[in-house]
């Protein structure tokens, strides 16, 4: 598969609107970190014993029969530097793999559901997307791959401390869990601070989606496991499981609170950001992470019926920088990439109507 | 006050060190903070002493000086570093991060009390490779959501739907027991 298949603005399959609480959780990673027996973790490894990695690694991946996926592989140094952006916003890669000097590398199966990052912290991260809320059936999904890679590559591991990695906080199952929610009603009832510090005590992590530093864009979060040794794989996932699942409760309640005392003020709010979104001509990231959670509160509080939930995950992605700058098809300004956002948020929330309406979108330039 | 690293949200942890006598400050909000778990400092901006200090302070100072005491005392006796990649324990507390996985065993009478700040425990109690101790997670899950659908038909007295989702355990079990869903 060639790498444009990977980089086309269709959302990839872990987006797909899927399971009893694809209005709150939109999306479950899993992630097991690997590494091998007899070469030094990335931090300190040299050119040499990279490549060997990436050659076992990759063979062992390319080789797999019986499996259900189709992989195909991408050398980090090869990619055009916005290329490398665009996978690390359909969170196929990491910031850090995508910085590598050193041979480093990805594997992805066609539907993008796997990716296995070859030497950026670890020799291996093998990475599991699902759309909804699946821990167990993605967690399924890694384990099977992980099977399969450790009959073909002697794996680090020693009895007390697990799979061996190159950070202690990912030692032991190697496992971290993570889970994308929506919370925009906890967010407006001011009720996130605490509970972002009730997970920390629980060995939870809160973050933001689009990274480090853009906490609440959008008021999606993502939850995940800090702990990795002394709990087995079965209970780092019941526990996210459990919190998640309160997580979800909380946030359907603060949500019909909001409808009972303020049904007008949020529906002015809803509307207005759906109005902002078809017909504003410069977008900012910030502003347009925060109208499409509002129009995503919309559809789950049946406040909009006409635009589909696929469409507003698809726009998620699609603001960033890097897919704004693949969809313009050329490096922008900032100032620029705001005109180009606004375009392709446009064209994306008036597709419905365009079929229906003669005069479309499209004849406005930017 | 403004956090220092995202300096978007309102500072309200602050972190103290004690180096050498001299006290300095850092401010930082509540999600920053949770972020700057030890070995996830992300200071690539800064100089890297800070770095280093909060490492030892969020450890407490008690690594930290064994650690040069040792130093000084043992120079003589065995060496600390690892045969694997050439680490030293003190460029672990440094990097956040160790060398190789002989670090482990190298370091394996010290890992446990960093380990033990960071971690729920210091045993491994999960996966282990080749061996198929939790590896039917979803498996497992399953059974127990249709046990729980199994009560409740009994409850509302719906015997014909009990009676399947009895042999749909039963057949779950079964699989389990064999090895089920996991093949490669």
């Amino acid at each position: 598969m060639n790498l444009e298949h990977f980089l086309k603005s269709d959302g990839p399959s872990w987006l797909e609107v899927k399971g009893s609480d694809a209005d709150i959780v939109m999306s479950t990673r899993i992630r097991l970190a690997r590494n091998l027996v007899g070469y030094r973790f990335p931090l300190s490894f040299d050119e040499q014993e990279a490549k060997q990695i990436d050659q076992v690694v990759t063979q062992a991946l390319l080789n797999r029969k019986n499996g259900d996926h189709f992989f195909s592989h991408f050398t980090i140094k090869e990619m055009p530097a916005l290329q490398r952006q665009v996978l690390v916003e359909k969170h196929l890669i990491s910031p850090l793999l995508a910085k590598k000097e050193k041979s480093a590398s990805v594997v992805i199966s066609n539907d993008e559901s796997i990716s296995v990052m070859v030497n950026e912290e670890d020799h291996l991260r093998i990475q599991c997307l699902s759309p909804g809320f699946q821990l167990y059936e993605t967690y399924e999904l890694a384990n099977q791959l992980d099977r399969y890679l450790e009959k073909h590559i002697p794996y680090a591991f020693e009895e007390s401390f697990g799979y061996l990695t190159s950070c202690p906080t990912n030692v032991g199952t190697g496992l971290r869990a993570s889970v994308m929610v929506h919370l925009p009603a906890l967010t407006m009832s001011k009720q996130m601070k605490a509970i972002i510090q009730t997970l920390t005590r629980l060995g939870m992590v809160v973050r933001g989606i689009y990274g480090e530093g853009s906490e609440n864009l959008g008021n999606i979060y993502q939850i995940s496991n800090q702990i990795t040794l002394g709990k087995s794989e079965e209970e780092i996932l019941n526990d996210l499981q459990n919190v998640v699942e309160q997580i979800i409760q909380n946030e359907r309640n603060a949500r019909q609170l909001i409808m009972q005392q303020a049904p007008i003020a949020l529906e002015d709010r809803i509307q207005r950001s759906l109005g902002t979104l078809r017909y504003a001509r410069i977008m900012t990231s910030e502003e347009a992470a925060s109208c499409l959670s509002n129009v995503r509160l919309g559809i789950d509080l049946d406040i909009i019926k006409d635009v589909p939930l696929s469409i507003l995950n698809e726009c998620m992605i699609l603001i960033q920088q890097g897919f704004v700058q693949q969809y313009a098809g050329t490096t922008l300004q900032a100032t620029e990439r705001d005109l180009f956002r606004a375009k392709l948020l446009r064209e994306k929330l008036n597709a419905k109507t365009k079929n229906s309406v003669e005069k479309g979108e499209e004849k406005y330039d930017v | 006050m403004i956090c220092e690293h995202c300096k978007t949200n309102q500072a309200t942890v602050t972190v103290t060190q004690i180096i050498n006598g001299q006290k300095s400050e850092r401010h930082y909000c509540e999600v920053c903070a949770a972020q700057f778990h030890p070995f996830n400092v992300d200071f690539q901006n800064e100089e890297q002493f800070p770095l280093a200090q909060l490492v030892s302070n969020w450890f407490g100072l008690q690594i930290w000086k064994s650690e040069t005491n040792e130093k000084q005392q043992s120079n003589t006796q065995t060496t600390t570093s690892c045969p694997g990649c050439g680490f030293t324990f003190r460029q672990f507390l440094n990097e956040g991060k160790l060398g190789c996985p002989k670090c482990y065993e190298t370091f394996s009478s010290k890992l446990p009390q960093v380990l033990e700040k960071i971690q729920s425990g210091t045993k491994h109690n999960g996966k282990v490779p080749g061996s198929s101790k939790n590896n039917h997670l979803l498996l497992k899950k399953q059974i127990e959501t249709t046990r729980e659908q199994l009560q409740l038909a009994i409850v509302e007295e719906r015997f014909e739907d009990a009676a399947k989702l009895r042999d749909e355990i039963k057949e779950m079990e079964r699989k389990l027991e064999v090895g089920g869903v996991d093949t490669p």
